[in-house]
């Protein structure tokens, strides 16, 4: 029962990451200019599915406090600055898409697609050192709670922050490949090709600093796993690589997708049966199941859970369904 | 300044901000329902033209509504991690729920709705609004069944110092939640009908083009302000019984009070058990509100043959009130809040035992940094409502048809 909500955890904070990352690199990708023309026509790519994509974070967040109370409330104070950082981006992105053609002022518009470059590199970044933060252990004292907030500040997260970066904007750009129309999706697409290398060396970066750092080390339970899922994940880039250059930005996109998914089967995966390893107090370290919600808690949100995830998945399938192929000059305007 | 202050004052601004922009939310999108309806059922263009401008209105209020939620979603866990670590179990459970069944269809099918103007069938995209209004009221519903569960815990047992889920039905049949539900409801449908009155009133007073149109949503609004302002007098006084009996230190000082206050300084030591007086002073305003709108009954006989506009001084009146049922519904969750302090889930868990063992600098930067982020985007999303309400019907960007395929406007030169 843990581990089926565990990984239903990790499948919507997953999704959250594959499907609002590629806002967040679209987000990311406004700050090469292209006139206002130019920048109009990204965000209407994005059109229908903005509002789909930021309610997996809600969700994720929703089942995190029901299902594992206890690690809701030490994950999220005990990483603070790292969270408010991600939700000020978050904020801000949501706020800047959906407002920035409400003023019909050019300038007022440039302005809020800075807000929104912004906001995506916050979120990207804050997310990066989340999962970083999970990956490194917390100083988790005997009470319970996670001491300070000067545990964030490593190299290894930092790495991972900028990691998340590279990845988000390689995934935006290959989105944009597949949905802009054929002419701007050229450009666009050898923009992702060039970004791919630099999203493998983020990656590698972050790899080799947390293989680097003795905390990273021992709060990992399974080696293996933590070296396998980084080359899985570098498979992927060059995938979507190969993908892009035989003009293929559909599984591109898939790739790019496995790419922001891998992460958090990584921290699951390499970390389990532990979900907050404590670096001061071995004994403080909470296993998932201590961070479970009791029995009662869980058959409840199973019933209410099992007939809806069709519904919540079907659903967001009729939106890519209904709004699928690329934009053209009939496609709906309006962020 | 202490943590606990700091991260209530913030918990105070991130909601008022969110219920001034949901309320707005719930009760336009049920307006929105009548009049799209009305558009299929009857094919008559003033329908979806009024649908297209409320709808526009609604969609940038839904903005901020969306930003303040996720804020209030992730405070819990940052600032208040003693409310997950205690009574997480029963308490988190609504919430997730309303997540699931409520928020995340609610967004999917707004997003369908924007873009679905001109591109999806009539009735699909009908059916997509009905979605977003019942899953907006769905998610005021489990919003609600987690507060009123604060109010006044049921269905736990205490198991190691920590609440266990031991009865569910009960959490549903909770005496602070039904009358709750309903004057939260009905208080969303004054507020959307007032504002619907008092920006039509404003488009007649200056006598802006779409006569018709405005005269249609004020009467709209207007029957509906009249119709929820009972409704929320109704409800809200039906609150005093059941919130007098499990929770007599709300509002009153009564016997049954002063042998609550006994109790609690026995089991949790002494201390000062009654809410600060905010909360009845909250209480005793927002009813003098309840009964000012009152006199919206007043106004509808003047619908005959347009007295109400013809007349322009009851216009103006429909203007000028426009801000009273913002400042009930702030000073109606002070009541409710406030009211229940010093505990977080009454007679249950201090607030002082659930605020997060962070460092005051850290939640105090915290505070300021969401205030302000949040202040700025309200204040720019009410500018941006006045001006899209000020800007009229005549072309909103929702629901705007596509440009049809024509040549380019400057054709190549055939030979050059």
């Amino acid at each position: 029962m843990d581990l089926a909500w565990y990984a239903l955890l990790g499948l919507f904070f997953g999704a959250y990451l594959v499907l609002a990352g590629y806002d967040y690199g679209v987000g990311l990708l406004l700050a090469r200019g292209g006139g206002p023309a130019g920048r109009r026509a990204t965000l209407t790519a994005l059109g229908p599915f903005f509002l789909g994509n930021e309610v997996w974070l809600v969700a994720a967040v929703g089942i995190l406090f029901g299902a594992f109370p206890v690690l809701e409330g030490e994950l999220l104070s005990g990483c603070y600055p790292a969270v408010a950082g991600a939700l000020v981006g978050v904020v801000l992105v949501t706020a800047g898409v959906q407002l920035r053609s409400r003023p019909t002022d050019e300038r007022v518009r440039a302005r809020w697609d800075r807000v929104v470059v912004v906001g995506s590199v916050l979120a990207a970044l804050g997310w990066g050192v989340l999962l970083a933060a999970l990956l490194q252990g917390v100083p988790r004292e005997a009470d319970g709670h996670v001491a300070g907030v000067s545990h964030l500040a490593t190299p290894f997260a930092a790495a991972a922050g900028l990691a998340m970066l590279a990845l988000v904007a390689v995934h935006g750009a290959t989105f944009l490949t597949l949905r802009l129309p054929v002419a701007d999706a050229a450009v666009v697409g050898r923009l992702a090709r060039r970004l791919v290398p630099v999203a493998l060396s983020a990656v590698a970066l972050a790899t080799v600093v947390g293989l680097l750092s003795a905390r990273v080390r021992d709060a990992v339970q399974r080696p293996a796993v933590a070296v396998l899922l980084p080359l899985l994940l570098a498979a992927a880039l060059l995938a979507a690589r190969a993908a892009l250059a035989r003009r293929r930005p559909g599984w591109a996109l898939v790739a790019t997708g496995a790419a922001l998914a891998l992460p958090v089967a990584l921290v699951g995966a390499a970390l389990w049966p532990y979900v907050l390893v404590s670096t001061t107090d071995p004994g403080a370290s909470l296993t998932v199941a201590d961070a479970a919600a009791s029995a009662p808690t869980l058959r409840l949100l199973g019933w209410v859970a099992l007939p809806l995830l069709p519904a919540l998945l079907g659903f967001q399938a009729m939106c890519w369904w209904v709004f699928r192929g690329r934009t053209d000059g009939r496609a709906p305007v309006y962020w | 300044m202490d943590t606990l202050l700091l991260a209530r004052l913030q918990f105070a601004t991130t909601t008022s901000i969110h219920f001034l922009f949901v309320v707005v939310t719930l009760g336009l999108v049920t307006l929105l329902v009548g009049m799209q309806t009305a558009w299929v059922l009857t094919g008559n263009p003033k329908w979806e033209r009024l649908t297209r401008y409320w709808g526009q209105l609604y969609v940038i209020n839904y903005v901020l509504g969306i930003a303040t939620g996720i804020v209030m979603e992730f405070q819990f866990g940052l600032n208040w991690s003693g409310l997950s670590r205690y009574v997480g179990n029963v308490f988190g459970a609504p919430l997730a729920i309303e997540t699931l069944v409520a928020f995340f269809l609610e967004s999917t099918f707004l997003g369908m709705w924007i873009f679905g103007w001109h591109r999806l069938r009539k009735g699909v995209h009908l059916a997509l609004l009905w979605g977003v209004a019942l899953t907006a009221y769905a998610s005021a519903f489990w919003i609600l069944v987690a507060n009123s569960w604060l109010q006044n815990p049921v269905g736990y047992e205490v198991r190691d110092g920590i609440a266990h889920l031991t009865d569910f039905g009960a959490l549903l049949t909770n005496p602070s939640l039904g009358m709750a539900f309903g004057h939260v409801v009905s208080a969303a449908l004054l507020v959307g009908g007032m504002l619907m009155a008092a920006v039509s009133a404003w488009h007649l007073i200056r006598r802006t083009p779409d006569f018709v149109l405005f005269r249609t949503s004020l009467r709209v609004g207007l029957v509906t302000a009249a119709l929820a302002i009972t409704l929320v007098q109704g409800f809200g006084f039906a609150q005093f019984g059941p919130v007098g009996e499990v929770q007599p230190t709300k509002f009153g000082q009564g016997p049954e009070a002063q042998a609550l206050i006994t109790e609690w300084t026995a089991r949790f030591g002494p201390g000062d058990y009654t809410p600060p007086v905010l909360a009845s002073v909250g209480l005793g305003f927002m009813i003098l509100i309840g009964f000012t709108l009152g006199c919206v009954w007043l106004l509808l006989p003047l619908l005959f043959r347009d007295w109400v506009i013809r007349l322009r001084f009851p216009l103006w009146l429909v203007l000028l009130a426009l801000p009273l049922p913002f400042v009930a519904v702030i000073l109606g969750w002070i009541a409710r809040e406030v009211g229940r302090q010093p505990w977080v889930a009454y007679g249950l868990l201090p607030t002082d035992q659930a605020v997060s063992p962070v460092g005051a600098p850290v939640m105090l930067t915290s505070l300021i940094g969401f205030s302000l982020l949040l202040g700025t985007l309200a204040v720019t999303n009410w500018v941006l409502l006045a001006r899209h309400a000020a800007r009229g019907a005549a072309d909103p960007p929702l629901g705007r048809p596509p440009a049809p395929p024509t040549e380019p406007a400057h054709p190549e030169p055939a030979l050059a």
